[in-house]
């Protein structure tokens, strides 16, 4: 049986550049739902990823500058980008080539179907 | 197994307060625990049902204080003495350094006794430990109770004591025997950190 | 956090979990109860009792899965109000370790097990063989002082 999650993650999977996503909650870092390749560790990108959206969420509210609403992350060898509704975490690993503007269309897309 | 640093000089070891169902298990830690200081003791865990019988074990760790150079930790446990924890008695058991077994003195307790000593040694069979290895030492409590209700601890002996290890008699709710039975043990488990490995 | 352990081997691999996992607090003992390492905690006696009850929480989850599935469940994990605890074995070849951490909300479940793996992994790479012979630890007349410590204990002096 498929989980509700499931379409969203294969959308956001089939855009050009992104390896993985994954829902997560944003207390626990445990993964709720994910579309990986092969090898990947779904487990450790939702525990890093989680924390480090909980803590961006945090130092937006302490700076003023209200709800978070996305986080980008670029690195040597990718990127990861997140973005919240209530308890979960949208999560996605992408290459450094990835077109980061169409990612972030189609992710707060997605944040909007959540529960 | 007695656990020893050598760089912090600590010794800590493990007891295990044996025997059928209210034969004076809990009530030996609860008077032990209230002889002792408060620098020389923990906080007493009893894990017990609403009526005070112990549902998984009641434990007590000792500061025994210096003993040649070492810093010496008992950690005293009791295990459930009803027939249907069994399962709670053998993990309560595992690790365990000495064991005392608590025999209720009165008559019509004979059976269970023998029971209870007997699944003591079927455990630590379980466990691939030797029975004969393992310092033990048996009280006989309740000797309190009037004489026509008891065994005395001669008649006991010849029941329980095959192994022919240190008996004490005691009447735990009050006092008498209870520190002699730890003094025993506890003899028994440090001498064999005395001894030559064989 | 200040790491105090018994044994020295295991004080490094823990610090780094510690650190990692922003643990509150951590204890590492042995299967039976007896604590090898601990951080954060106030009181030696204290940990004694941490120790006794996380092992007989081990051992009872463990013969459960047992019973249930053939097997000892992998970790076991209980949520309080502001904080939660996290209990589970690491193999080395000394023997099994337990690990309990309990950690708020400067952490999460999942950061904990994902350190907890690492940590595993790091505490078997350290582990020393198995020593072979024991040599005697207390002195043949330790009675003495067994006797002293004792009747200070009962107030018999």
């Amino acid at each position: 049986m498929s989980s509700p999650f499931a379409a969203i993650l294969q959308t956001l999977t089939r855009q050009r550049g992104v390896r993985a996503s994954l829902i997560v909650d944003q207390n626990d870092g445990i993964v709720v739902d994910s579309n990986l390749q092969i090898g990947q560790d779904g487990d450790r990108v939702a525990a890093l990823a989680a924390s480090l959206y909980r803590k961006a969420r945090l130092s937006a509210a302490a700076a003023r500058l209200g709800r978070a609403s996305f986080m980008h992350l670029e690195a040597e060898r990718g990127r990861i980008c997140a973005a919240g509704h209530n308890d979960l975490v949208l999560v996605v690993v992408a290459d450094p080539a990835a077109n980061i503007g169409l990612i972030r269309v189609e992710m707060m897309r997605a944040v909007g179907a959540l529960p | 197994m007695s656990l020893v640093n050598y760089a912090t000089r600590e010794i800590t070891c493990k007891i295990v307060y044996y025997g059928p169902g209210r034969s004076g298990k809990t009530t030996n830690l609860h008077y032990i625990y209230g002889q002792v200081p408060d620098d020389r003791k923990g906080k007493m865990v009893s894990l017990a049902t609403q009526t005070d019988r112990t549902l998984f074990f009641d434990f007590l760790p000792l500061d025994l204080g210096t003993i040649s150079g070492f810093t010496t930790k008992f950690q005293l446990y009791t295990v459930p003495g009803q027939v249907y924890y069994q399962t709670t008695r053998k993990l309560v058991l595992q690790g365990a350094d000495g064991v005392v077994f608590v025999a209720d003195s009165q008559a019509r307790q004979l059976e269970e006794n023998i029971e209870s000593f007997q699944d003591l040694h079927a455990n630590l069979a379980e466990q691939g430990i030797d029975a004969r290895a393992v310092p033990l030492v048996i009280q006989y409590n309740k000797q309190d109770l009037p004489k026509d209700l008891i065994l005395t601890t001669a008649e006991l002996n010849d029941a329980l004591n095959f192994r022919g290890v240190p008996e004490f008699g005691a009447d735990a709710l009050h006092g008498p025997g209870v520190f002699e039975t730890l003094r025993s043990i506890s003899e028994l488990v440090l001498k064999r950190l005395s001894s030559p490995a064989k | 956090m200040t790491v105090v352990a018994v044994e020295a081997w295991v004080e490094a691999p823990l610090r780094r979990f510690v650190e990692d996992a922003r643990t509150v607090l951590a204890l590492l003992l042995h299967p039976s109860g007896q604590v090898v390492a601990q951080s954060g905690f106030a009181r030696a006696i204290d940990v004694m009792s941490a120790c006794a009850l996380a092992a007989a929480i081990h051992a009872s989850a463990g013969e459960l899965g047992r019973q249930l599935e053939g097997r000892p469940f992998r970790g076991l994990h209980h949520a309080g109000r502001d904080r939660q605890l996290y209990l589970a074995e690491a193999p080395t070849a000394r023997g099994p370790f337990l690990v309990l951490t309990v950690f708020d909300q400067e952490s999460s479940l999942g950061l904990v097990r994902m350190y907890f793996d690492e940590f595993s992994r790091n505490l078997a790479a350290a582990a020393p063989p198995p020593p072979r012979n024991a040599e005697p630890v207390l002195a043949q007349q330790f009675e003495q002082d067994l006797n002293k410590n004792l009747a200070t204990l009962f107030r018999r002096g």
